[in-house]
């Protein structure tokens, strides 16, 4: 189906145990580069521990999964970022304190070559640096919110909630990962502001050659714009793959959403 | 007509520094409490009204915002004209000297602890205990072994850093209020070993600790018929500045902005790729050596150091100062710093019930104001990354 592209994500029978309970049991999903997957099921299935588990926040128990054909079993957070995963978290997880530019510049950590000395003796290397991501950062903020630009060195608490994501997809995208995950990035929005973040995510794919998204959503319409293909869980096993028309229709995912027919 | 107009602001800014210099000799030349409360009361209200009608004196606040190298020249020639100065105009002068360098040593300490607790959001409760260390060391290297001060005052900070990083290993990947026990047990443990070891001097500590020489010149030499503290104060606001250059280099860098993630949302720094765990001892072992040479400065000027100059009431001190003045910004961390080491002095009976006042002050803040003194303070890297809008 995928033809030719090439797999950069894969997991293998992963498990994850929490002393006895099973938050993702035998999970085998594949991701090919430039796709977007989206990922549902109803709260608690184990899709943020899928997530977590994929950045490294917890350790799987089982199984296996690799990265660019590196596996990132029992690798630390900080290691796993390095190798191009980034993510956007259910309730934001932003510096309130900072500046949106603190915020977005700290997306690209990884791409910083001006350290702890150079910040003492070579401050000519640290300021053309930090000028240069800038101008990333005022790049990316002209795709999603222009009106940012001039709030730069503004605190991040001051924003509404639709800007704040718009700011954590800014610093998941700065680095220039290759596999970006959201987590349902349209929780807590009006339908004004869902329609908004749908139009978001698509610019995050023009605007960025080769990245694939996994997208976790409880809003199927948003589901259904943004994903190529769908895969459903429950109760930490998957239940169904395929097209969104075809997963919706699925029986189980029915049942798992709405209920058993009596 | 632009230098004509640079002239004005030019005399406008020294003017107001003088005015104010002059007026803090007249505060420590007050004999009287109630004066002093009545002074400070006008002063908290001049302060305070000032703020409420921020926008009528925006002008002239802005010469001030908008010629920064101007400011900071008039006050460096202030402070460095001080010791000259002030013995026509203060009474008790050496006095005040001596408690202008305390609130210098104080200066350092405080912005090594910013680092680590202001910056990092890491709760060193043993902030004195590596000063103590600093001291001791600097003090026994001098005392027992003669070596110059050349010497002594880095190693102060370089073993106090080597503790830190000792210190660091139980600490490596501990959590928060955890962080902070570990820290507090550590600080007592150095404090009894202070106490109960011989080679230290027990309780009673090291006395006679040589003062500080360079290339030949003794500190006790008196420059000009001034008092010998004055080589002191040049020394230690040496010290100061170079604190405060290094604090402010790594706040506007990749290390300040690190270190604030890593404080403020620590898992989402980790998925940037950040080794929060590194960073932690990083910022430990760096606020560690300001911390120490700060120690080592002490322990010459004064010459006598024990075991309980550095206990954890002293920790809870520096703390106060860091709080107060608000986490990661060094201009509030100074000022509180200056309020809390100069206020006491005065009023001596802040000084009998001085670590009341201040376990209170570390419960209201948090409470009220827990950004400290100042507000939002954006990193700004430099004047040419964050150009102003004209």
């Amino acid at each position: 189906m995928q033809n030719n592209k090439k797999r950069i994500f894969s997991c293998k029978n992963l498990e994850m145990n929490f002393g006895g309970l099973y938050a993702l049991v035998d999970i085998n999903i594949d991701i090919f580069e430039n796709e977007a997957v989206g990922l549902i099921g109803p709260n608690g299935s184990g899709k943020t521990t899928f997530f977590n588990v994929i950045t490294g926040i917890y350790k799987a128990t089982g199984g296996n999964l690799y990265f660019m054909d590196e596996g990132l079993l029992g690798k630390e957070t900080y290691d796993i970022a390095k190798k191009g995963i980034s993510r956007t978290y259910q309730s934001s997880r932003l510096c309130l304190k900072l500046t949106i530019l603190d915020n977005i510049l700290i997306g690209m950590y990884n791409n910083q070559t001006a350290g702890y000395f150079d910040a003492l003796f070579n401050r000519k290397k640290l300021i053309a640096e930090v000028k240069t991501f800038k101008e990333r950062a005022i790049e990316l903020l002209n795709v999603f919110n222009p009106d940012l630009i001039d709030k730069l060195f503004n605190p991040m608490g001051e924003l509404p909630q639709i800007d704040r994501r718009r700011v954590e997809i800014c610093r998941a995208m700065a680095g220039e990962p290759k596999m970006i995950l959201l987590d349902e990035p349209s929780a807590g929005m009006t339908p004004d502001e869902t329609a908004e973040m749908m139009d978001d995510i698509k610019k995050v794919r023009s605007s960025m050659k080769n990245v694939s998204i996994i997208i976790v959503e409880h809003n199927m319409s948003v589901i259904s714009s943004v994903s190529e293909r769908v895969i459903a869980i429950n109760f930490g096993k998957e239940i169904a793959r395929g097209t969104y028309e075809e997963v919706s229709n699925h029986p189980d995912v029915r049942e798992a959403y709405l209920g058993k027919e009596v | 007509m632009k230098r004509n107009f640079n002239f004005i602001n030019f005399f406008t800014i020294a003017a107001v520094e003088v005015a104010i210099f002059f007026l803090v000799m007249v505060f420590f030349n007050i004999e009287s409490v109630w004066t002093l409360v009545a002074g400070l009361i006008l002063v908290v209200a001049v302060v305070v009204y000032a703020k409420a009608c921020k926008r009528q004196f925006s002008s002239f606040t802005g010469i001030f915002s908008s010629d920064k190298r101007t400011v900071m020249g008039v006050l460096l020639v202030l402070l460095l004209l001080y010791p000259l100065i002030s013995p026509h105009m203060i009474r008790q002068n050496t006095y005040w000297l001596l408690i202008l360098i305390q609130t210098g040593i104080y200066i350092i300490l405080a912005l090594g602890l910013n680092i680590q607790l202001g910056s990092t959001g890491v709760l060193n409760l043993a902030v004195a205990a590596f000063y103590g260390i600093g001291g001791y060391t600097a003090g026994l290297l001098a005392l027992r072994l003669g070596i110059p001060a050349i010497i002594t005052i880095p190693m102060g900070g370089i073993v106090a850093a080597l503790f830190g990083m000792i210190l660091y290993v139980p600490l490596y990947k501990t959590k928060g209020h955890y962080m902070a026990l570990v820290t507090l047990a550590f600080g007592y443990m150095i404090v009894l070993a202070l106490d109960n070891t011989e080679f230290t001097g027990g309780p009673q500590g090291l006395m006679g600790i040589p003062e500080l020489k360079f290339f030949g010149y003794s500190f006790l030499t008196k420059p000009g018929g001034l008092h010998f503290y004055t080589n002191y104060y040049y020394f230690t606001l040496f010290f100061v500045l170079l604190a405060v250059l290094i604090s402010y280099r790594f706040y506007n860098s990749w290390v300040g902005l690190t270190l604030a993630t890593i404080r403020d949302d620590e898992v989402a720094a980790k998925c940037c790729g950040v080794n929060s765990n590194i960073w932690k001892g990083i910022s430990f072992i760096t606020g560690n050596v300001m911390i120490g040479i700060a120690g080592a400065i002490y322990a010459h000027m004064i010459g006598f150091i024990s075991p309980h100059n550095f206990s954890f009431a002293e920790s809870l001190f520096v703390v106060a100062m860091v709080i107060l003045g608000g986490l990661d910004n060094i201009l509030g961390v100074i000022i509180g710093t200056i309020i809390l080491s100069i206020l006491p002095e005065k009023m001596r009976v802040i000084t009998e019930y001085r670590i009341l006042i201040y376990g209170i002050l570390l419960i209201v803040i948090p409470m009220f104001r827990p950004s400290g003194l100042f507000p939002f303070n954006p990193r700004r890297y430099h004047s040419s990354v964050a150009k102003v809008n004209d």
